[in-house]
């Protein structure tokens, strides 16, 4: 990556960088907050803090405490692994630039680990409930058989172009974050359960609960797909069942919070007309 | 195996929260439009307000039956419905201070407040029942059931004095209003009646453009209540009603005419006379 160009934002910074962070120890475990602080060094982000944070493993105070956790990938904003809260606002850590966070907030960077999503540890949270909602609403092309089906009909340019942005979507759960109508499922491990069977209880649990706007939006990528929409009524299905499109309130949130800027509020449009229509069919088909 | 509560719910949220949406314009918004038209007509004089009640009274004893059939069970059911999605969301805008979640928000504030104002204002001008023993034994004594269909400016006029009550139909009146039209453009998505960003812009605008309209129908009929002359109204009333009365086309009915309700207007005509007198007064030594 090119290095930007040093700006005038280095000429008054701080000499350290005061962080405070919501910590817990693991999942069920109580949270409190605890104040870091880290030289200041050009075009830092929130990771390279977390990564001085992490060596220097003792709080502003000097009390030496064990590093604080937390999870990244690309650095590059694309896999959405290190999606926190950061100054009140949920966003990618990577590229969580430092200098504008001392902008909007010149006295500390306040980190939390996103609310809607069970802890595992400090920043580091467990959003497998996200990627069961993509499971629910199969947001896959289904391909397998039996033997080769040669290739799939053409897709029109204006619908590529429409789908495209869908396909962008990184499963960060910015939109679930900041979506009022979804909320934290958390499911704890009993003694004794075995990782089968506390899945399956998770699974339970998720599958009743409000799926997001991400996999709506996933829901309508594949809906649109001249292969995918084999399993549109199974979609439609998952769309109108528990926890579906109707739990969404219209707060749109969700798409003023998306940092790829997918138009998350027009695939939800574009699911309650199919919802629309298909219990519809339904109601008048059987 | 018996079904909880939250299970039917959750079984059937997807047809429950559509019929919560629609109930919402057909019957609800479409009576609140009407009525508040009717109210209206008010500005006109008694005259013209009593024709219209009378009209609506003209379904006789079949009155009762319309009133709960498309009127109390449908705002019943949007309000009970109401509350239990509000239950499922949490409001955010401190975070996330954006135009469309504060409209979030704001709908859910005004459904609360537009479920006490209906019930207080149906009992303070309806009563809610009009068996004797309700009339005498509930709503008479918190001087509720103000209004007489058959001397329908008057009785509304003499209802309205005061500051409080003013101020009381003045929230009701906006609130109702703002839920209305907030509603019908959160509708459209829901339905997916509009979709894209810029028809959801349009959508609002025209939506907007209704509620300026009937918040202006709504708070004129206020006024033109507040501004009646109840004496001067009473006179034409009772012209009208001997009237209709003669010529068939109301029933004589002591509900909306009761012995009772002379006695109590006579003693607020008393009232209203002294005024009237001092204003007289004040007149002619001007």
């Amino acid at each position: 990556m090119i290095s930007p160009e040093t700006n005038d934002s280095t000429e008054h910074h701080p000499e350290k960088v005061n962080v405070r962070i919501l910590r817990q120890d693991g999942p069920g475990q109580p949270s409190y907050w605890e104040r870091h602080q880290v030289p200041y060094e050009e075009n830092m982000n929130v990771i390279s803090v977390l990564q001085r944070i992490a060596a220097q493993s003792a709080t502003a105070d000097g009390r030496d405490v064990s590093p604080v956790s937390w999870d990244c990938g690309c650095l590059e904003e694309v896999c959405g692994s290190c999606t926190m809260v950061i100054n009140g606002q949920v966003r990618q850590s990577c590229s969580a630039l430092v200098d504008r966070l001392l902008e909007e907030e010149p006295s500390e960077i306040e980190l939390k680990p996103m609310s809607k999503f069970p802890v595992i540890r400090d920043l580091m949270v467990d959003r497998s409930r996200l990627f069961r909602g993509l499971e629910r609403v199969k947001a896959w092309v289904p391909v397998d058989s039996y033997y080769d089906m040669g290739a799939g009909p053409r897709q029109a340019r204006s619908d590529q172009e429409e789908a495209y942005p869908l396909s962008q979507c990184m499963s960060c759960g910015c939109c679930l974050e900041a979506c009022p109508q979804y909320q934290k499922v958390e499911i704890y491990r009993r003694p004794g359960e075995t990782d089968e069977q506390f899945e399956a209880r998770k699974n339970e649990a998720y599958d009743e609960a409000f799926l997001g706007a991400a996999p709506i939006s996933q829901a309508v990528l594949f809906n649109s797909h001249p292969t995918g929409k084999n399993a549109k009524d199974e979609r439609m299905e998952a769309l109108t069942g528990p926890g579906g499109i109707q739990a969404c309130g219209n707060a749109q949130n969700c798409v003023a919070v998306c940092p790829k800027e997918i138009p998350l509020t027009k695939s939800i449009g574009k699911a309650g007309r199919a919802a629309t229509v298909h219990s519809i069919k339904k109601l008048f088909d059987r | 195996m018996s079904q909880s509560p939250t299970d039917f719910f959750t079984k059937h949220e997807f047809l429950i929260r559509r019929l919560h949406s629609l109930s919402g314009l057909i019957p609800v918004g479409a009576y609140m439009t009407v009525h508040l038209l009717v109210n209206s007509s008010l500005l006109n004089g008694p005259g013209a307000f009593q024709k219209n009640v009378n009209q609506i009274h003209s379904l006789g004893s079949a009155l009762p039956l319309v009133e709960w059939l498309f009127i109390f069970l449908p705002i019943i059911f949007h309000a009970v419905i109401g509350i239990w999605i509000i239950r499922t969301g949490k409001s955010n805008h401190d975070n996330y201070r954006y135009v469309a979640n504060w409209r979030y928000t704001l709908q859910r504030w005004t459904g609360v407040i537009a479920v006490l104002f209906i019930f207080f204002h149906v009992f303070h001008l309806h009563g809610w029942f009009h068996t004797d023993w309700w009339l005498k034994n509930v709503a008479e004594p918190f001087g509720m059931a103000q209004f007489r269909p058959y001397n329908a400016a008057s009785t509304l006029a003499i209802a309205l004095q005061g500051i409080v009550w003013p101020v009381f139909y003045f929230v009701g009146i906006v609130s109702c209003v703002f839920h209305f039209a907030n509603g019908v453009w959160t509708m459209g998505i829901t339905w997916g009646l509009w979709i894209s960003p810029e028809a959801q812009k349009k959508a609002s605008l025209v939506c907007a453009a209704g509620g300026v309209f009937l918040t202006v129908v709504g708070l004129s009929a206020l006024f033109a209540a507040m501004s009646t002359d109840a004496q001067a109204a009473r006179e034409i009333e009772d012209k009208m009603y001997e009237a209709a009365v003669e010529t068939g086309e109301l029933v004589d009915n002591p509900h909306k005419r009761s012995e009772e309700e002379i006695e109590a207007e006579t003693e607020a005509e008393d009232e209203l006379d002294d005024t009237t007198r001092r204003a007289l007064e004040a007149a002619a030594s001007n």
